[in-house]
């Protein structure tokens, strides 16, 4: 570990890490005692996990327990495993995973608590009426049993969803930009989208389901509608909004009108336009999912529905983590986008 | 460079502007005829609203004068090019680029940007502001900032140097830093520079003629020559004369002597 005594003449040379070392209290050492119990709360309640799923007698029948016993033990060994390689780390003296764990570990001791308390209340007590609320040994096998069609459904969910979301963004950009930048066009614009503006997306859905061809491209149509409407006005603000000063500055240094446009107006306007994206994204997400459960004849929301009309409740609630976690790793990978696209932003204010 | 004279020439210039409430029109600069050349570092002080900045303005091409003609070397004024730099009160750095890509910004507007790469990296060093070439602009002080938007202005070698308060916004310290640097650069390439402040001192100390100007409406009331050798002494006896010679000028009576 690094020594909290540095020489005041190598201050010069200090890194972030060691500044941040020397500028913090000594923990006491009950400080360090509890630091210590709440690294290793989540293992216990782990444990408490799995002795709760294998001692507590099964009040209905359990087909295949294995399974769910087994993402148990691997979610408490992948936290242990981690919890070695932030303390070898640590010791070499990079602390950043142990703090990430420090942070995560309430959270985590609190997840494998909950999933405790939810096998208890299904399987083992039967308080929450099992088929409705199955157990998630019950989803988990469903999964596993059901998987091709799962798979097949997310990939339709995906495909519908991107081709729906970047056909909207794409157009969006284009009319945004236009329109953020010419008057004339913002003129003809303008009313189409106050008119159209309040109108939720998936209002649409069901006359999209009588007056299109196809409901497929009835629901890439509406998709595509929600995302360009947000991307547009989001644009459109961002670059209305630009700062004359800088076109000016642009203009003095030789920019040309189409340079002012591509090199001031749109990087200017992105963080505004970014914010649209998210925002249709989350639009597009709503949007999918009613198509898919009203119309359209295939896709996760299509699968919920289905197995609902068939009391395969343990199926319906597999999609629902499916749904979850590929949305959740959409949201995800546009936040890291907008990060990065974003970065000059980063200790900008001050 | 080759030393390229050029001699800026304004003929009966006014601008009016329409108000925007109103139907009243301002008056921001009335009826200006003056001539000035490379070498020349002009001053032009006076309180708000007397059209100094309209006058920078209109010399950068980014308005049009409403009469009258500005010309130089005998050629009416276009549209904003590099070959008049101007450097802003707000720095105005672009957020989203680097120091690095904000000075090379007008290199690669014009494309000139391939070779000239050290031209960049030569900036970079006249400021000192080598560990910083990757940075964000939000990540500058304001002096470094205005620094690195002096430096933008410059890259392309302008004839005329349009500095429109570009001091305002920093400390006095700074100021008097940046103010022996603005000078450095200009001995160096003896272009023609012209500045707006609002500081009689800061007018003085840089330039070598000064433009007092006066509101209600907009105009040149004097035009004085300051012939006092650089580096200037700000408490020398001729400094303070030609200090009390402006205020009074623009009413505000200096004491004497001090």
């Amino acid at each position: 570990m690094a020594s909290n005594t540095v020489d005041p003449n190598q201050l010069q040379n200090l890194t972030r890490q060691q500044l941040k070392e020397l500028e913090q209290k000594k923990l006491t050492p009950v400080q360090r005692f509890f630091e210590l119990i709440i690294m290793i709360l989540p293992l216990v309640c782990g444990i408490i996990a799995i002795l709760e799923y294998t001692l507590i007698p099964d009040k209905g029948r359990n087909a295949n327990p294995g399974v769910y016993l087994t993402c148990l033990i691997i979610a408490v060994l992948a936290y242990n495993v981690y919890g070695w390689y932030a303390a070898f780390k640590r010791m070499k003296g990079d602390k950043t995973p142990y703090e990430k764990l420090r942070y995560k570990a309430p959270l985590f001791a609190a997840l494998y608590l909950l999933l405790a308390v939810y096998d208890y209340l299904t399987l083992k007590t039967g308080i929450l009426t099992q088929p409705f609320v199955p157990c998630l040994n019950f989803v988990l096998n469903a999964a596993i049993k059901d998987y091709k069609m799962i798979a097949e459904c997310t990939v339709h969910t995906l495909y519908l969803l991107f081709l729906g979301y970047f056909s909207g963004v794409s157009l969006g950009l284009v009319t945004g930009i236009l329109c953020g930048y010419s008057k004339k066009c913002r003129y003809w614009v303008d009313p189409i989208i106050k008119f159209l503006g309040p109108i939720p997306t998936s209002t649409w859905i069901p006359i999209m389901m009588v007056v299109a061809r196809t409901l497929f491209g009835g629901a890439v149509f509406v998709i595509a509608l929600g995302s360009w409407f947000a991307v547009t006005v989001a644009s459109m603000n961002g670059i209305a909004n630009v700062d004359k000063d800088f076109f000016e500055a642009a203009r003095t240094l030789g920019a040309t009108n189409r340079q002012l446009v591509f090199n001031v107006a749109i990087p200017h306007a992105m963080p505004s336009i970014l914010s649209g994206m998210t925002q249709a994204m989350s639009s597009s997400c709503v949007a999918i999912m009613i198509a898919e459960m009203l119309g359209v004849k295939s896709g996760l929301g299509w699968y919920m529905n289905w197995s609902k009309s068939w009391a395969s409740y343990d199926k319906m609630f597999a999609a629902l983590f499916v749904i979850c976690i590929i949305f959740t790793v959409v949201t995800k990978s546009l936040d890291a986008v907008k990060r990065y696209v974003l970065r000059w932003q980063i200790g900008a204010e001050k | 460079m080759d030393k390229k004279k050029v001699t800026l020439k304004l003929e009966n210039v006014s601008k009016s502007f329409a108000k925007i409430e109103t139907d009243e029109v301002t008056h921001a600069l009335t009826s200006v005829t003056t001539s000035m050349e490379s070498g020349e570092f002009i001053s032009m002080v006076g309180p708000s609203g007397c059209g100094k900045s309209t006058m920078l303005r209109l010399v950068a091409g980014l308005i049009k004068p409403t009469t009258g003609q500005l010309t130089v070397n005998g050629k009416e004024i276009g549209d904003p090019g590099p070959e008049r730099g101007m450097m802003f009160q707000k720095a105005t750095l672009f957020p989203w680029l680097t120091v690095y890509d904000n000075i090379a910004f007008s290199l690669k507007m014009q494309g000139k940007l391939k070779g000239n790469e050290d031209k960049v990296e030569k900036m970079i060093e006249i400021i000192g502001l080598q560990n910083f070439r990757t940075d964000y602009p939000g990540q500058l002080s304001g002096g470094m900032a205005q620094r690195v938007a002096l430096v933008r202005s410059l890259i392309n070698e302008p004839e005329i140097l349009l500095l429109d308060e570009p001091l305002g916004a920093l400390d006095a310290f700074t100021r008097m830093n940046m103010q022996d640097e603005i000078l450095k650069i200009w001995q160096e390439k003896q272009q023609l520079a012209l500045m707006v402040t609002h500081d009689v001192d800061e007018a003085i100390y840089m330039g070598t003629r000064v433009l007092v100007m006066d509101a209600h409406p907009g105009r040149v009331i004097a035009d004085i020559k300051i012939e006092l050798p650089f580096p200037r002494d700000r408490s020398s006896r001729e400094f303070v004369e030609y200090r009390n010679d402006i205020l009074n000028k623009l009413h505000f009576a200096g004491k004497k002597g001090e």
